[in-house]
């Protein structure tokens, strides 16, 4: 059982990836998408019957999984290699023949074994298995009709969809395997595709910016690697060991431990984009939209911060979880300052995504249980919610040809549906009594002891606010008396992103449940009580259920003043000099002026030319104090 | 009883919005001396607002020319139901000293309907706030037609 | 049980109260003009009224917005007199504040649009200060539940002056005070033609009058609780409060967005921190 479960987990769709390749037909290809993520997303959901477990599968195809993960990671990082050689890129060269050589001599002089399982899940890896595997799955088959509109759009000659795919669906294999295996060189192997696939992801359009944009994120990544594999050559030359979970045991005690934790949550800052690596996740958004929503939004940057929420009981209590709680404080609220002066959605979306995960990595630093309820929490609904707004915004810019927020004025009007999705989307991200404003109301309740966290988390949030609520209503905004069009939303495109609408508000209803089957066993001791849809504590309580009854409830009000209203519909103000239609105003000498509308970006002070210099050496000095603060 | 209590409010709380059409300035400068706390007016629940969406009595100076007639219509199509209207100063009422300028509409009444008309070259302060009570009666009339 | 009771004795009550504290609003105001002022009632009138009016829209996205701000402040006072938890109501009550800007955004007038910006660096403003607020309650409490800062035993006033003068600004933009009246103004100014509020007439101007007599509530709630020892206290510290308001209005000139947002984070963000480090260490 657990054998054919990890199969489906992590092999499965790797084999469904590499049939994209070959399968003749579009449809074809279409049908064996779907059929791996329908089965993939099935495996995930009954590994969550399944339960915590940990165990040793021998063999796949009968070849023993040890050997042949040993083999493919330096097949992997020979290709990345010769990836490396054909961009004649110095740096990536040096980072990964430095690898490849590290690798040899640890595996072959240096590697201590122990007899500990190799693969192992707690309640954090299902959580994760079931974020790639469900809200991957959606992602995938949302993947489907967009990439033929991407070609169509690019007039491509010969289609590329093959091989984007293979990556794209064998992806969501890699992701599970990582966050399923116990032995650290297996990790390592998994995290390795992970930046593969970016890497391959990011550059699959092939222009000049795709190409420059994919090679500074294998190299940024590649540090990480590097880091990676330095944390895990120390860890096993103290410990002994090469299981996750037995180092995690060695604990803050064993003596220069630390330092290979903060090696490997170096490693996982690089996946995450924290400050200062965050430049490669905003260029990796020249991707194709499920790209950025699988990949840098949902799930692979997710890795990142799944690595230091795994290791937090190895640094719980010491100097080096309060310097990741800053750091991550940090990127939260210097990257939704950021966000502020973008138009862009995508890249508003990017910094956004940042900033979430610097968060849930502060979360993880912290090491409370309530701050790591509140990490794990964060990691889900954000998922969703914001796998979602990609989603969205990929869609919308297929039919208006933009991506930026100023163009999506109107679209109440010219894209109902879309529109209305995507409002839920951003509702979700910033208002109670959805899981995302939940996980951030634990947090900031988890942080109150520790000063420097909290304000930046106070000031944080309300720049959060700022971002979303200007975006909804630009959303909502429509021109005067237009009348709603229709506008086509292909199945396969509708059905995922209902599905993740749905997810959103569903899994926000369902966060007492999830808290006590999923979070409660990760943790010490229990942070809240749940009591009728209410979780509390001595410091403070949430209510869920009554929250949503009661909001729900006006929400409900509100909806149907809307349908019962006669309201008559009058032209906006403008000074009573409105032209005839009432589309702009009479200006000088009765010349027509045209309504136009224009956000604030603030960039005088929020611009990226003014803020980035700044925060990066910031970051780069609260870095360096990690790093020493663990030595 | 809610009906009751929305109709005693319309006449507790008449909201202006003041409309120079072309006026002299020796009517706009009357109208907002009784704003001043010598007349003092919000006394009577009176407030001068600055756009049509909020208001309920629309105070018209000066004469209505072809340029800013259709602003003045504007205006008054903007403001939502019950309305009133009051015309000042003899411009309003008529065009006064403007009437046979060339580019003369003429008094208010020729592109809106107006419930009443406040005399004078300028006309009094005084006489605007008679003014505005006098259309606060007409509107409690009518209330009370519609009541029967 | 008694929570809930009380919640929903909050939300009855609240309107009322608000209305009351705006009609005394204009009437010292009024005075401090040497004017005679309207009745104390006038504010009740004004929404009655609106009530009464044609319901007029530009976007009918601004009649759910209306609907949901009324909603979410009611919600948050209730949640307030219930002792619930203070973050939890303030972000309950960002709610509303958000739809009241999306219902702004939603039409294209150019008035509606710069007071929905300026709105939102309101929010902007005031929202760090009154998180790190609330996080001084639970410096000094143990708790961020109102129920269990109740039961504290002494005045709180005492260990967070500072933080008590951060509200004021909180309370100075929520109020719609100058120098912060920036996105729209009370009753007869007139910045931006009433910006954020310009194309909400009638029925739905009501129901954002009335969200605003909750916000007033609300606000004045979290600074009574900075004396909750004694109701006298509490009496007069809100009522000092509140003519320092009014006073204030009277004396300042409006300011830009830019010296709001950074007014308010520097000196605001300074005085919290200052404020925090005493209460953790006095704690400790
Ligand atoms: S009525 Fe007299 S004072 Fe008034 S606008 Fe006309 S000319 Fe000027």
């Amino acid at each position: 059982m657990l054998e054919t479960l990890l199969f489906l987990l992590v092999v499965l769709p790797i084999l469904g990836g590499a049939a994209c390749l070959v399968v003749p037909s579009r449809y074809l290809r279409g049908a064996v998408i779907v059929g791996t993520c329908a089965l993939t997303a099935a495996a995930s959901l009954s590994l969550l019957g399944y339960g915590p477990f940990s165990g040793t599968p021998e063999t796949v195809f009968l070849i023993p999984v040890r050997g042949l993960i040993t083999l493919l990671d330096f097949v992997l990082l020979g290709v990345i290699l010769f990836y490396a050689f054909s961009l004649k890129n110095r740096l990536i060269q040096l980072l990964f023949g430095f690898q490849i050589v590290a690798l040899a001599f640890f595996e072959m002089f240096m590697a201590k074994h122990t007899a500990a399982p190799t693969f192992f899940a707690d309640t954090l890896s299902i959580v994760m298995v079931l974020v790639i595997s469900i809200v991957g799955s959606l992602i995938c088959i949302y993947g489907i009709p967009y990439m033929q509109a991407h070609e169509e759009h690019l007039h491509l000659a010969k289609t590329r969809q093959p091989r984007f795919f293979l990556f794209l669906v064998g992806f969501l294999g890699a992701m599970n395997g990582l966050v399923l295996a116990d032995d650290i060189t297996f990790v390592y192997f998994f995290f390795e595709i992970t930046t593969f696939c970016s890497f391959m992801l990011i550059g699959h359009d092939q222009t000049e910016i795709a190409i420059k944009n994919a090679t500074r994120a294998l190299l940024l990544n590649g540090v990480g690697g590097v880091a990676f594999l330095l944390g895990m050559i120390w860890a096993n030359s103290v410990t002994g060991s090469l299981s996750i979970q037995e180092i995690i045991a060695a604990g803050p005690a064993a003596k220069g431990l630390l330092f290979a934790v903060a090696l490997i949550c170096l490693a996982g800052f690089t996946k995450a984009a924290q400050l200062p690596f965050q430049s490669w996740l905003l260029g990796a958004m020249v991707a194709p939209t499920p790209v950025s929503a699988l990949l840098h939004s949902s799930t692979m940057v997710k890795a990142g911060v799944f690595l230091v929420l795994r290791f937090s009981p190895a640094f719980a209590g010491t100097f080096l979880g309060t310097a990741i709680a800053v750091c991550g404080a940090f990127t939260f609220v210097a990257t939704a300052a950021l966000a502020v002066s973008q138009s862009n959605a995508k890249k508003i979306l990017a910094y956004s995504t940042i900033s979430n995960l610097g968060l849930m990595i502060a979360c993880a630093g912290l090491g409370t249980p309530q701050a790591i309820t509140a990490g794990v929490l964060l990691l889900v609904f954000h998922a969703v919610s914001k796998g979602l707004l990609f989603c969205c915004v990929g869609h919308i810019e297929q039919h208006i040809h933009s991506r930026d927020i100023e163009d999506m004025r109107g679209l109440s009007v010219t894209m109902p549906r879309a529109a209305l999705i995507t409002i839920i989307g951003l509702v979700t991200m910033m208002m109670p009594p959805f899981g995302v404003l939940l996980s951030k109301w634990m947090a900031i309740e988890a942080a109150a002891d520790n000063l420097f966290v909290i304000v930046m988390l106070a000031v944080g949030s309300a720049l959060t606010v700022l971002i979303y609520a200007r975006w909804g209503g630009n959303m909502m905004s429509a021109p005067y008396k237009a009348q709603p069009q229709k506008a086509p939303m292909p199945l396969l495109v509708g059905l995922p992103l209902m599905a993740m609408a749905g997810g959103a508000v569903l899994l926000s209803l369902a966060a007492p449940v999830l808290y006590t089957r999923l979070v409660l066993p990760l943790v010490k001791s229990a942070p809240y009580d749940v009591a009728a849809g209410t979780l509390t504590n001595p410091v403070g309580s949430f209510l869920v259920y009554p929250l949503f009854i009661l909001l729900g409830f006006g929400f409900f009000m509100a909806l149907r003043a809307v349908l019962k209203s006669k309201a008559t519909v009058l032209p906006p103000y403008f000074g009573g000099a409105n032209l005839p239609d009432s589309t702009g105003f009479k200006g000088p000498l009765g010349a027509p002026v045209p309504y136009q509308g224009g956000n604030y970006y603030l960039t005088g002070v929020f611009g990226e030319d003014k803020l980035t210099m700044w925060i990066n050496v910031g970051a780069g000095m609260l870095l360096a104090m990690m790093m020493g603060g663990a030595l | 009883m809610l009906k009751n209590m929305i109709q005693t409010s319309r006449l507790k709380s008449p909201w202006i919005i003041h409309f120079d059409c072309g006026s002299c300035n020796g009517c706009d400068i009357e109208v907002l001396a009784c704003l001043t706390p010598l007349y003092d007016v919000e006394r009577f629940g009176v407030v001068n607002v600055g756009n049509p969406k909020h208001a309920d009595v629309l105070l018209v100076t000066g004469t209505v020319n072809h340029r800013n007639k259709h602003v003045l219509k504007n205006i008054y199509d903007q403001m939502p139901n019950p309305k009133l209207v009051i015309a000042i100063g003899a411009c309003g009422l008529s065009g006064g000293v403007f009437r046979e300028a060339p580019n003369v509409v003429g008094g208010v009444d020729k592109v809106i309907p107006v419930d009443v008309y406040v005399p004078g070259c300028p006309a009094k302060p005084e006489a605007i706030i008679d003014a505005v009570v006098a259309g606060l009666g007409k509107l409690a009339e009518l209330q009370k037609q519609a009541a029967i | 049980m008694t929570a809930i009771i009380l919640g929903i004795i909050g939300i009855l009550l609240a309107p009322v109260l608000g209305g009351l504290i705006a009609g005394l609003d204009r009437k010292v105001t009024a005075r401090m003009q040497s004017r005679f002022g309207p009745p104390i009632l006038q504010p009740f009138y004004d929404v009655f009224k609106l009530f009464g009016k044609e319901p007029a829209i530009v976007n009918v996205w601004q009649v759910f917005c209306a609907y949901v701000y009324v909603a979410s402040a009611a919600i948050s006072v209730g949640l307030l007199f219930a002792g619930g938890d203070l973050l939890l109501l303030f972000f309950v009550q960002a709610v509303g504040a958000v739809f009241l800007v999306f219902g702004a955004l939603a039409a294209p007038s150019p008035y509606s649009q710069v007071g929905a910006h300026r709105e939102l660096l309101q929010i902007l403003a005031y929202e760090p200060l009154i998180i790190l607020v609330f996080v001084g309650f639970y410096l000094a409490t143990g708790s961020f539940k109102v129920a269990d800062i109740l039961a504290h035993n002494q005045p709180l006033l005492l260990q967070m002056p500072l933080l008590f003068l951060v509200l004021g600004y909180a309370l100075t933009i929520k109020l719609r005070k100058s120098p912060f009246d920036l996105s729209t103004s009370h009753h007869g100014h007139q910045e931006l033609v009433k910006g954020v509020l310009i194309e909400y007439s009638g029925p739905y101007l009501a129901l954002v009058e009335v969200a605003h007599w909750y916000e007033t509530v609300l606000v004045l709630g979290l600074c009574a609780l900075f004396w909750h020892t004694s109701i006298f206290g509490m009496a007069i510290l809100l009522a000092v409060t509140y003519f320092a308001e009014v006073l204030l209005d009277n004396v300042t000139a409006r300011m830009t967005w830019r010296w709001m947002l950074g007014y308010v984070w520097g000196i605001g963000l300074a005085m919290s921190a200052v404020n925090l480090v005493w209460i953790s260490f006095k704690g400790a």
